[in-house]
């Protein structure tokens, strides 16, 4: 340290996520053995569905988080080469499927339990193919659910999704997914044998609601303190675990302890690095692999990240009030990707939080299955933001091996120090 | 426009049916792009990690070498979303719509592929001031059916043995076919006719869209000779579907059926599982007495090197042989197809 104070130990609440995370994930081996039937789904896929038919689910992109935090990407991707696959597409999405292939010795928490349901939206050229995969495993079935293009893809979008999501995504494009969440509801209870029952589904609506109103209020102080009080490394489980247990009071109360620490930490004038200088947004997916590269330049720059999108999409893109629980489920995952990858949506978005956070610089991670990457990166230039674009994979160390270099250079160069 | 004063729609995609864009006065201009020329920087940039055919496409549109009156880009894959996407964003004075057909045949899907026709014989109608009625229609059809026609008769040139058409000069009358008025086209393929050397090895392709006859040069100059194809610019390429007039008395009706025509098919490699690509690999390959299944993919058109492992097992079964080169780069295609027809070629001839 240089004439800084220590970091303030890690936040309660982002210790009492992972630790929530971990019991329930070891638990999930006994469950799955009982007879409960596990489902893996894609991160853009209605869980609430599954959670509604008290299904447990483990969301494909996580563990993909969890694989490659725990190093075993390699092995995983491997894997999926020796089945003839290719390992350089989709990497983040196909990470889960080499690692069932690991010995359980060798895969992350002793690995996953064989998913009975394996469902996402058809996104991108290869989902579908990947799940097509999984549908051949023995015991799992797959069940794709269509993904529109987006289009419309207003700006302003997050004062109207809450209530008139009609006019952001699109009447027809949310007729299609309603239709196909009743789909799969009915592909479900029959598997099941059990009933959906519709009231509980839209008590797990209004939970999940109530659970982004605490993120917005969270976002919102956070956006506004200065210097930043909780490091995003903290932020980002406290979120996102909470963020897969959605529609649950453990979650809401979940997402009410961070709002409620992150006021406690403002309130104390707690400091990430009281020689805060350079305000450093990260736009694009996590770098699991190495958590510890978003501490790494605040001794020598005074540069500390104080954005990522986990918390600010959980503010902003998850809430969607509405009389149908169906319907409004259908309007919060028809376009949730987009909001984060499609001009001018996605762009004006990040304009927005940028500003809002008093962002010095950008770090972008453009990896190649998110499309957009030049539009927003020249929408905050034009704004003054300095952008570092990367082009790379989070799940690929490869591909990001002189990150660190290259913020620095990018920081020395670009980002003035706040006044 | 045409001299007769129709508007010309460029199209990017297989999943326009010529049909409704004729009958609402437009004439259908498939764009596919080029397997050679530079990468244009900004476009790169702009689309970010993409299938060099759509920068190289989109530098086409924004440099001014693409001469439509609107342009109409299909949702069939990733690199035509982005494509579209920035578009949007950067020609805001570019009559531009998105086509976007789902995958499955639900009635959900049903319903939302009919609004997506709805809406496209829309913006065709604003843009020639003609709307699509029952006779135009009924005209179209029949235009589309005698294309059908044609296009089923250059299958059986190709597919004789030997072949009475070779493999390039049926791509590009195909390619050509997507751009031109229907008595046109069906001249153009009727007058697709070659004489192919007895000994040449059969061969069909699959793996990325060829947006030009280069790659197909480049094999038949080393002893092959293409004789169908599974990709999305030849022979996949979704032309000839008609609405039956009986069917079709308004615009209603026919874009019924083209619903009905469209879940029938099987998509590209970007929409379909790989299972259905396998097996109509497995079809095509059979129906043309195919020696070798081939094929180059392109570094970012990802869902074609998906479908390896199911058509080499589905191929296998029936003792065709896969040949592939996937990953392969802007820049080394050219050299990739010649390899690929000099392992071909040996391997006929050891066998």
């Amino acid at each position: 340290m240089t004439g800084n104070e220590a970091a303030p130990e890690r936040l309660a609440s982002a210790a009492a996520a992972t630790a929530y995370q971990r019991e329930w994930f070891h638990a999930l081996p006994a469950r799955v053995a009982a007879g409960e039937p596990l489902a893996l789904a894609n991160a853009d896929a209605p869980h609430e569905v599954l959670r509604a038919l008290n299904v447990p689910y483990v969301v494909n992109q996580w563990w993909s988080s969890i694989i490659s935090a725990k190093r075993a990407g390699a092995a995983s991707l491997a894997a999926v080469a020796a089945r003839g696959l290719p390992d350089y597409s989709r990497q983040y999405d196909v990470l889960p499927l080499g690692a069932q292939e690991l010995p359980a010795g060798e895969a992350p928490w002793g690995g996953l339990p064989e998913p009975r349901f394996a469902i996402a939206e058809r996104g991108g050229d290869v989902t579908h193919k990947i799940y097509e995969q999984w549908g051949r495993r023995s015991g799992t079935e797959t069940f794709l659910l269509s993904r529109t293009a987006p289009d419309p893809a207003p700006e302003g979008w997050w004062d109207l999704v809450p209530h008139r999501w009609e006019e952001v995504f699109g009447a027809e494009r949310i007729d299609l997914l309603q239709g196909e969440i009743e789909e799969l509801v009915q592909w479900l209870e029959v598997r099941l044998d059990r009933r959906l029952d519709r009231d509980r589904l839209a008590r797990v609506m209004a939970l999940a609601n109530e659970q982004a109103e605490w993120n917005r209020r969270t976002r919102d102080l956070l956006a506004a303190a200065r210097p930043l009080p909780v490091p995003v490394t903290d932020i980002i489980p406290s979120v996102m675990v909470p963020q897969w247990h959605r529609g649950t009071t453990w979650a809401v109360d979940a997402a009410r302890r961070l709002h409620d620490d992150v006021a406690r930490r403002i309130d104390e004038g707690a400091a990430v690095w009281p020689g805060e200088r350079r305000r450093m947004m990260w736009i694009g997916r996590g770098l699991w692999s190495d958590l510890d590269m978003y501490r790494s330049f605040q001794e020598d720059f005074g540069a500390v990240f104080v954005w990522s999108m986990y918390l600010a999409i959980a503010a902003d893109g998850y809430v969607r009030y509405g009389d149908d629980p169906v319907r409004a489920l259908a309007a919060r995952f028809v376009g949730l990707t987009d909001l984060l990858y499609v001009p001018p949506m996605s762009s004006s978005w990040y304009v927005k939080e940028a500003l809002a956070h008093g962002v010095d610089g950008v770090v972008h991670l453009v990896a190649d299955d998110t499309p957009g990457g030049a539009l927003i990166s020249a929408a905050l230039e034009e704004r003054g933001i300095p952008v570092l674009e990367i082009r790379g994979s989070n799940a690929d160390g490869r591909s990001t091996a002189d990150l660190r270099q290259r913020i620095a250079g990018f920081l020395r160069d670009r980002v003035a120090p706040s006044t | 426009m045409t001299p007769g004063g129709r508007p010309v729609i460029g199209i990017v995609g297989g999943d326009v049916p010529a049909q409704l864009v004729r009958a609402a006065g437009g004439l259908p201009s498939r764009l596919t792009g080029s397997w050679t020329g530079a990468l244009d920087a900004g476009a790169a940039d702009l689309l970010g990690a993409a299938d060099a055919v759509v920068v190289r496409l989109l530098a086409d549109v924004r440099d001014g070498r693409v001469r439509c009156d609107g342009l109409v880009v299909c949702a069939d894959s990733q690199a035509h979303v982005r494509l579209f996407s920035v578009l949007r964003s950067t020609a805001p004075t570019l009559p531009l719509h998105l086509l976007d057909k789902p995958r499955t045949s639900s009635p959900a899907a049903r319903r939302f592929a009919r609004f997506q026709l709805r809406r496209l014989a829309s913006f065709v109608s604003g843009l020639s001031g003609r709307e699509p009625d029952a006779a135009a229609l009924a005209v179209a059809a029949r235009d589309e059916r005698e294309l059908a026609a044609a296009l089923e008769r250059l299958r059986d040139r190709r597919i004789a043995v030997p072949p009475r058409c070779s493999g390039s000069i049926a791509l590009e009358a195909c390619l050509e076919a997507g751009r031109l008025d229907p008595a046109a086209a069906i001249a153009r393929l009727d007058a697709a006719r070659s004489d192919v050397p007895a000994a040449a090895v059969r061969v069909h392709l699959t793996g990325s869209d060829h947006p030009d006859a280069t790659l197909y040069r480049v094999l038949e100059e080393h002893g092959c000779v293409v004789v169908s194809e599974d990709h999305g610019t030849g022979d996949g390429a979704w032309l000839g579907a008609a609405a039956d007039a009986a069917d079709a008395a308004d615009l209603d009706e026919a874009i019924d059926r083209l619903v009905e025509l469209h879940a029938a098919r099987v998509g590209g490699s970007a929409t379909a599982s790989s299972a259905q690509r396998a097996e109509l690999t497995l079809q095509a390959a059979l129906r043309s007495s195919a020696q070798v299944v081939a094929g180059v993919v392109r570094e970012l058109d990802e869902a074609p090197a998906w479908d390896v492992p199911d058509q080499s097992a589905r191929l296998g079964e029936a003792g065709i042989p896969l040949r592939m080169r996937t990953r392969v780069r802007a820049g080394e295609e050219v050299a990739a197809a010649r390899a690929l027809a000099g392992e071909i070629v040996r391997e006929a001839a050891s066998a």
